[in-house]
């Protein structure tokens, strides 16, 4: 008998197996054990084991890449894959390339599932997200009227917006019939008049999210012809309601401050329309005034009284020119008049007399020349002051 | 006046407040827009002041507990 090596006992093992068909391309279901994924190259690690009995499996990283889940320890899962031989240690091991989940891990999968085709409906789209009315006459709220999720709404509405009216549903949120309870509380909500609808949960986080993940509550929140948001509370991820509705908040208070408006803000409008409104009327009738005096001053510049007015002190400003114009004149002929008389004056034979010269007389005729007169005649002098009468006794 | 709701008191206030800006309007018309501005404003502030919110609670389908 030849002796043979390790490896080739090995390569010839792995070989038997590969050609078995019954180990080639199977399905596998059990728990997961020992999840390790090799930080560097990515591939996973794990036994996969049932109450007696396990095997080494092996996922690698071009597989794992393309799980939509993570692999815990003890899920339960069905594998696909090969049983090989790892010729290194001797070992047989199942090759896995994929992992589908069961359990709470296949619920997981359906969600998926009806994500992709809600999201392929165009059940989430932004476009058919309503807006949520500025002031809410009256808010639904389609939860649990045991939880905290309504105090919490009823304490926001109160403090922020109590012009509102709450119509609060009573509804299932967890349990088998919390779908149908969700979906019927919107549609009463809806029938009973609200202007936007919060639909959310009791409160605590332990609380099962699942009626908010399903289609039914989905679609009724997609169909619901007013604005809902969704306070379904979860912040790790959101459910299939949250990305229905019109809006999502993070808890039931937050839903309710997105749902109204706040009262201060609304007395502040209040305020400012009042102050607006006084403004306007002053400016309103400033610009009448101002209208009016223009129009009215326009007016009275065309009255006849005014014309009068306007062609008297024309006529007033004519007579005052003429006025000066004469008085002028009268002042030069006057001024003239003053010259003359100083000169005449100044000629006047008085003052020449006054300055000690006379007149002499012969028969009332002034007599210039010494031959004008004759020896023994008697003529008349005058002096500046008086007069007297002479005899002429000689001339020369 | 009083028993219009809030939102359409209000609304009705800003419409008479942009007319006023508008400013186009008669006098007579003008005062009397002012006048119900102001009664809206203080029925409007009212309302806010006595504003206590309303609660019907109506049992849906299936309750929980």
């Amino acid at each position: 008998m030849p002796v043979i090596t390790v490896s080739q006992i090995n390569r010839y093992i792995g070989s038997v197996l590969k050609g078995d068909k019954n180990l080639q391309g199977i399905i596998v279901k059990g728990e997961i054990s020992g999840f390790v994924r090799h930080y560097k190259s990515g591939h996973c690690y794990f036994s996969l084991k049932d109450r007696d009995c396990a095997v080494k499996a092996v996922m690698f990283a071009s597989y794992a890449s393309r799980l939509k889940f993570q692999p815990e320890d003890g899920m339960e899962i069905i594998v696909s894959g090969s049983i090989s031989v790892y010729e290194r240690d001797g070992a047989y091991q199942l090759y896995v390339n994929d992992i589908i989940p069961l359990g709470a891990g296949k619920e997981s999968i359906a969600l998926e599932q009806l994500k992709r085709k809600l999201s392929a409906e165009r059940i989430f789209d932004e476009s058919h997200k309503k807006k949520i009315p500025f002031m809410p006459k009256k808010v639904g709220a389609v939860t649990s009227l045991n939880g905290a999720a309504i105090h919490d709404i009823i304490n926001v509405l109160t403090r922020r917006y109590p012009l509102c009216e709450l119509y609060a549903v009573n509804a299932a949120v967890q349990g088998e019939s919390a779908p149908q309870s969700i979906c019927c509380g919107i549609t009463q909500a809806e029938s009973a008049g609200c202007d936007v609808i919060i639909i959310g949960r009791g409160g605590g986080s332990s609380e099962d999210l699942s009626a908010f993940n399903t289609e039914a509550v989905a679609r009724a929140v997609y169909n619901c012809k007013v604005p809902v948001i969704s306070a379904v509370g979860h912040e790790v991820d959101f459910s299939i309601t949250d990305m229905a509705a019109d809006l999502r908040a993070p808890t039931p208070s937050a839903a309710a401050e997105l749902a109204v408006p706040d009262i201060r803000r609304l007395a502040e409008i209040t305020d400012n329309l009042v102050s607006r409104a006084g403004k306007a009327v002053e400016n309103y009738i400033s610009r009448k005034i101002s209208a009016y005096t223009e129009i009215s001053s326009r007016l009275s510049a065309q009255s006849p009284e005014n014309r009068l007015k306007l062609m008297e002190e024309r006529l007033g400003g004519l007579m005052n020119r003429a006025e000066t114009a004469i008085n002028r004149r009268i002042n030069d002929k006057e001024s003239d008049l003053r010259e003359a008389a100083g000169r005449l004056d100044s000629l006047s034979p008085l003052k020449v007399m006054a300055r000690g010269y006379s007149l002499v007389y012969s028969d009332e005729k002034l007599v210039r020349d010494s031959d004008e007169i004759s020896e023994g005649q008697r003529v008349m002098i005058r002096f500046n002051g008086g007069g007297a009468e002479a005899e002429i006794k000689k001339i020369w | 006046m009083e028993n219009t709701d809030f939102e359409t008191n209000i609304k009705q206030r800003g419409q008479i407040v942009s007319m006023l800006e508008k400013g186009d309007i008669h006098l007579e018309k003008a005062v009397e827009l002012y006048r119900e501005g102001v009664k809206l404003s203080a029925v409007c502030r009212k309302q806010l002041d006595e504003a206590k919110i309303k609660i019907t609670e109506v049992d849906g389908y299936a309750p929980s507990k």
